[in-house]
């Protein structure tokens, strides 16, 4: 990976999303090093989808500025750089776990002896090593999901946009989904995180708190707690809520 | 060797087929079965039409030769018309009123007589006419019946040798043993490539809506032509699977004959292809859900069924209609693949439906390119 002297693998300035008069994603300045776990966290309707797809090129940017690794979104060469898990599904009902998986490592070029190596550990990791050949349309929502998280993992991108990547995940699993990001962590990616637990929130590096389209707080986990001296999470991203847009000016 | 990328797109929608048994069916059997349903109900020709006969002719005078009727009977079609006898003119008129029978036929009493002596005198005959008494509620059988006795009477007439002083002499250009069925495949080919692949299409792409895997798609390094360029190039493909299908059965099972290049045939049906899943992308556009994509579908296939020229030619259409049948992408393809099929013409005679063909297939490319780009705002 080639260092662009910032040290950011994601950088917005006065980012804006607009859908008609309604403002999704307000002003949004948000900064994630290289190498970092960063939680994006808020409320239903905070915003957090919408800034992901911008950052994805999905979503035309309607004011300010983002940039991945360097380069200003939109870019056609920012897309092999991430993985992107969308918060829905998103997944071939008609095809196997296989044939899903390589579809998407073969749009990224991989080839036939590459995928079969990646699906490997990726179905290990995953927990699903002897559904490789089940239609995905057979599976439980939450192996969907896991499913999900593994087409977006089979390129192994330097930048992981993962959108809820737990939800529906039961907790044995989640507690090894998060070992696995920290592996991946350790290994020089960088992974952004929406997530509405909070026991994962204090597992990120740093965390955002989004509301009604601001960023509201950004930091440790253990720093913003100090910070409203409460403790736990869930009390400080209530008084943050509460405190409202006051807090984030400063 | 690096596959383009579009390709993986391709290789998806096939590896999808190849494990939805009922999409599956839809390609390959749905085409047979709409060549069959039309092949075997409506083979064009109208056949065992119920007619009376009342003879009343006389004969004539020391002529040894059979009558006028049944010279005339004898030389009608006993396929396209069932002949039933009546005592009078009064029972057959009934007959047809009660709709027991579709036309009656009256030879007069004197029909024998007054022909042969306009014959032997060399004078022109005293017109006498055969009556007949037609159910014109149905216009289709009304003019078979109306055809087989003028045709049966220039036979009489011709045998008997009274020649009519001139006479139009028919000589097949093309087609000179050409069935119904020759002329409908290249129809219903294009007919079923067309409506197949756009159903397919539409449906598919709305899955890919609404599921997130279009998104998904979009966010990694395939652009949206890829996306577009990839299905078309399956469905290209298909439509010409389909196309080798129906051909096969109509050699096999119709017995249809084939004059051209099929190959040139293919390319049409390919380029029909390539229009109409971009159509289908397009129109996913519009629907939200699958239920709301089969909405849009009775506007994809009743103008083909109805303006291109698939069941009776385009002259056919009232002219005020006409120009909406060069906006159906199947006008062309019909046209095309019927005049190399039956006509046995080249590239040189169908350019102008190729060209059209191509231009729709631009157009509706980049339309689909383009609804895919505006997803984003
Ligand atoms: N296409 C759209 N048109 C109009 N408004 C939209 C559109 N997409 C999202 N929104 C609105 O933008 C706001 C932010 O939505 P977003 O999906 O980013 O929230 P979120 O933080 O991801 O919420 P959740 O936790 O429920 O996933 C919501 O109020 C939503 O209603
Ligand atoms: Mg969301």
């Amino acid at each position: 990976m080639v260092d662009d002297g910032t040290g950011l693998m994601v950088e917005t300035r006065g980012l804006v999303k607009r859908y008609g008069k309604f403002t999704a994603v307000d002003h949004l300045d948000l900064r994630v090093r290289k190498g970092e776990i960063y939680g994006l966290l808020g409320p239903n309707g905070a915003g957090k989808t919408t800034t992901i797809k911008m950052l994805c090129g999905l979503l035309k940017i309607s004011g300010g500025e983002a940039h991945i690794n360097g380069k200003q979104v939109p870019d056609g060469r920012i897309a092999a750089e991430v993985g992107y898990m969308p918060q829905e599904t998103a997944l071939y009902p008609g095809l196997s776990v296989h044939q899903n998986l390589a579809f998407f490592g073969s749009i990224f070029g991989l080839t036939r002896r590459e995928i079969e190596v990646r699906e490997k550990t990726l179905l290990e990791f995953i927990g699903l090593p002897e559904w490789r050949n089940e239609m995905v349309g057979n599976l439980s929502g939450g192996m969907k999901h896991r499913v999900s998280l593994a087409c977006a993992l089979v390129h192994m991108p330097p930048l992981l946009l993962l959108d809820e990547p737990t939800v529906g995940v039961d907790p044995e699993l989640r507690v090894s989904f998060w070992d696995y990001f920290n592996e991946i962590k350790n290994r020089g990616r960088t992974i952004v995180i929406t997530t509405h637990y909070m026991d994962e929130a204090n597992r990120c590096d740093r965390i955002g708190f989004m509301h009604d389209g601001h960023l509201i707080a950004e930091g440790k986990p253990d720093e913003l707690l100090s910070l409203t001296g409460c403790a736990c999470l869930e009390d400080a991203f209530m008084s943050f809520s509460a405190g409202g847009r006051e807090e984030a000016e400063r | 060797m690096k596959m383009p990328r579009f390709l993986t797109v391709t290789k998806r929608v096939f590896m999808d087929l190849k494990n939805d048994k009922r999409s599956l069916a839809l390609i390959v059997i749905a085409p047979i079965f709409v060549m069959f349903v039309f092949g075997l109900a409506f083979s064009g020709e109208v056949k065992n039409i119920k007619v009376v006969v009342v003879d009343l002719d006389e004969g004539a005078a020391g002529v040894s030769s059979a009558p006028l009727p049944e010279k005339i009977i004898s030389n009608l079609d006993e396929e396209v018309l069932e002949l039933e006898y009546a005592d009078g003119r009064e029972a057959a008129l009934e007959m047809v009123e009660n709709g027991e029978a579709y036309a009656a036929v009256i030879f007069p009493p004197d029909l024998t007589s007054s022909a042969l002596s306009g014959m032997a005198d060399g004078s022109p005959a005293s017109p006498v006419s055969i009556e007949l008494l037609l159910d014109r509620s149905n216009i289709n059988v009304a003019n078979a019946v109306t055809k087989e006795f003028n045709d049966a009477l220039l036979a009489t007439v011709e045998e008997a040798g009274m020649g009519m002083p001139v006479k139009v002499d028919a000589t097949a250009v093309f087609g000179e043993n050409a069935k119904f069925m020759d002329f409908f495949v290249p129809g219903i080919m294009a007919f079923a490539v067309y409506m197949i692949t756009t159903l397919l299409t539409l449906v598919t792409f709305v899955g890919e809506r609404t599921s997130g895997t279009l998104q998904r798609m979009l966010a990694t390094t395939l652009k949206e032509r890829d996306i577009v360029l990839g299905y078309a190039a399956a469905f290209s493909l298909i439509g010409i699977g389909q196309a080798i299908l129906l051909l096969l059965v109509g050699i096999l099972v119709f017995d249809v004959t084939v004059v051209g290049n099929v190959l040139l045939a293919f390319l049409v049906i390919a380029l029909l292809a390539i229009v109409s899943q971009a159509l289908g992308i397009l129109l996913s556009s519009t629907a939200r859900r699958e239920a709301q994509a089969i909405q849009v579908l009775p506007f994809v296939i009743l103008p083909a069924f109805l303006l291109a020229g698939i069941f009776w030619p385009i002259e056919a259409i009232p002219a005020w209609l006409r120009p909406l049948s060069y906006l159906v992408p199947p006008t062309y393809a019909v046209d095309a693949s019927r005049a190399v099929m039956l006509k046995g013409w080249g590239m040189g005679k169908i350019w102008i439906d190729i060209v059209a063909l191509v231009a729709m297939a631009a157009f509706f490319l980049f339309l689909a390119v383009l609804s895919l780009r505006t997803r984003k705002d």
